[in-house]
């Protein structure tokens, strides 16, 4: 099946970061980046949501990054003029009290995305990209 | 000798590309150093700043060419018909990103553009004064599942033949004619759960052109039946090679397509044999682009090798 190969560039090998502010911390962020061979434009993705160590992420403590700028995970269907590189990682920070604890955890990444070139005959192709991959805490 | 020359889709090398394993620039060198001349940029995956790019990178990009004695060939657009969630392109949006494509093609020095089959016959036509003004040919890929007979291409062919003639044409994809299923299709078949001996029942039947309700009643699972279901609509062939003489005045280029090679003879999933000889017997005149897409199924590949055996394959047929 096409495409199926660029799943493997999704989860970026990046450690997860605590985020700090001002000696508080108030989440974690790793980074994904957009799973093909060629960029998108965010309205694009038709869903996105996270799962770390197997827990959901509510969507509303999600925020994100990319091109200078932070986006709600809802705000993204309306993105049509942002356009994510393919090589540039978007930065995806989850705002959680106290941040996630050092070490292993599992981050699973679904992406429910539109290929907008591909209707020949009527239909877009719409891939599903849904991988855990085991990524460090620091 | 042929007046056929093989170029290279920089595309070919995107799982290098993606896996940051070689830079934009890195794999102009890669080009240079395995030999090739004319080169495509398929500006969506490699432009920096797409749909936008800023003049600077344009100017950088065209140095570099020069620098690596690389040929701009092709400069390739896409028409992403559903970028919005509530609607498709309108024609004002498509003429927008045409334009744009035509400009930043100029500006690296590219003098064609290819774009898809999405531009519709009425936008096509409106671009050639502005083709024309600029000096930048514009092109329509045909690629799988389009071929010949799709309607909307009788009406492109008239536009190119007629008062497009010159500036307007298309890139013939090799993807029109592909067959057979190739290994990396397969190897990823058996890694989704197919089993390897109903797989390659399934690929007999397929080369025997049984129908695929044969397969829907059969003792199949649900990854065999959907894998069967694609292979039977993808490996189809729907272009014939006597459609050549047809259209290959409209030809300005084409795209080499494959997927895997193990040899530098023959490829089983696209007839490169019929199809060089039936373009060299035409006539053609122009460039070949080298275009691995095995990176779709299987980033483990070495796309330099890929490449490798696609140009001996090539220069076996042109000196045939």
């Amino acid at each position: 099946m096409d495409f199926q190969a660029y799943n493997k560039i999704l989860i970026c090998k990046d450690d997860i970061e605590n985020v700090t502010v001002g000696g508080v911390t108030i989440g974690y962020q790793f980074k994904i980046k957009y799973p093909s061979y060629r960029g998108a434009f965010l309205s694009c993705i038709e869903a996105l949501s996270f799962k770390v160590d197997g827990r959901d992420v509510p969507a509303g403590l999600v925020t994100f990054r990319l091109n200078g700028k932070d986006f709600l995970l809802s705000e993204l269907p309306e993105c049509f003029k942002e356009y994510w590189f393919v090589r540039t990682p978007a930065v995806i920070f989850v705002r959680q009290d106290g941040g996630i604890a050092p070490g292993e955890h599992t981050v699973n990444v679904y992406m429910r995305h539109r290929v907008p070139y591909t209707g020949y005959f009527g239909q877009y192709l719409t891939l599903d990209s849904d991988v855990t991959e085991t990524r460090k805490a620091v | 000798m042929s007046d056929i020359k093989i170029g290279i889709s920089l595309y070919s090398f995107s799982t290098e590309f993606i896996h940051e394993k070689l830079d934009f620039e890195g794999i102009l060198k890669k080009a240079h150093d395995m030999g090739y001349q004319g080169v495509e940029i398929v500006a969506a995956q490699m432009v920096p700043e797409y749909p936008y790019p800023s003049d600077e990178w344009l100017a950088e990009c065209k140095a570099l060419l020069a620098k690596y004695e690389l040929e701009p060939v092709c400069w390739s657009a896409y028409i992403d018909m559903g970028i919005r969630s509530d609607r498709d392109l309108t024609e004002e949006e498509i003429i927008q990103f045409t334009v744009n494509d035509l400009i930043y093609a100029k500006k690296a020095g590219f003098p064609m553009v290819r774009t898809q089959h999405a531009i519709s016959p009425k936008i096509f036509r409106q671009m050639i004064p502005f083709c024309k003004e600029l000096g930048v040919k514009l092109t329509i890929e045909m690629h799988h599942p389009h071929h010949p007979e799709v309607p909307v291409w009788k009406e492109y062919f008239e536009i190119m033949k007629g008062e497009g003639k010159g500036w307007l044409g298309f890139v013939p994809d090799f993807s029109i004619f592909q067959t057979m299923p190739h290994k990396l299709y397969l190897d990823q078949a058996v890694s989704f759960g197919c089993r390897p001996e109903k797989l390659a029942e399934i690929v007999e039947l397929h080369r025997n052109h049984a129908d695929y309700s044969v397969v829907e009643k059969g003792d199949f699972n649900d990854i065999e039946k959907h894998t069967a279901e694609e292979m039977f609509g993808k490996f189809s062939a729907p272009a014939k090679m006597e459609q050549w003489k047809d259209m290959i005045d409209c030809a300005f280029y084409m795209h080499g397509k494959f997927y895997y090679l193990d040899n530098d003879d023959h490829d089983p999933c696209i007839p490169f044999e019929e199809i060089i000889a039936e373009v060299k017997r035409l006539g053609y005149k122009g460039y070949i682009a080298s275009e691995y897409e095995g990176h779709h199924f299987d980033e483990t590949i070495d796309s330099e090798e890929q490449l490798r055996h696609f140009v001996a394959l090539m220069n076996k047929n042109l000196n045939a």
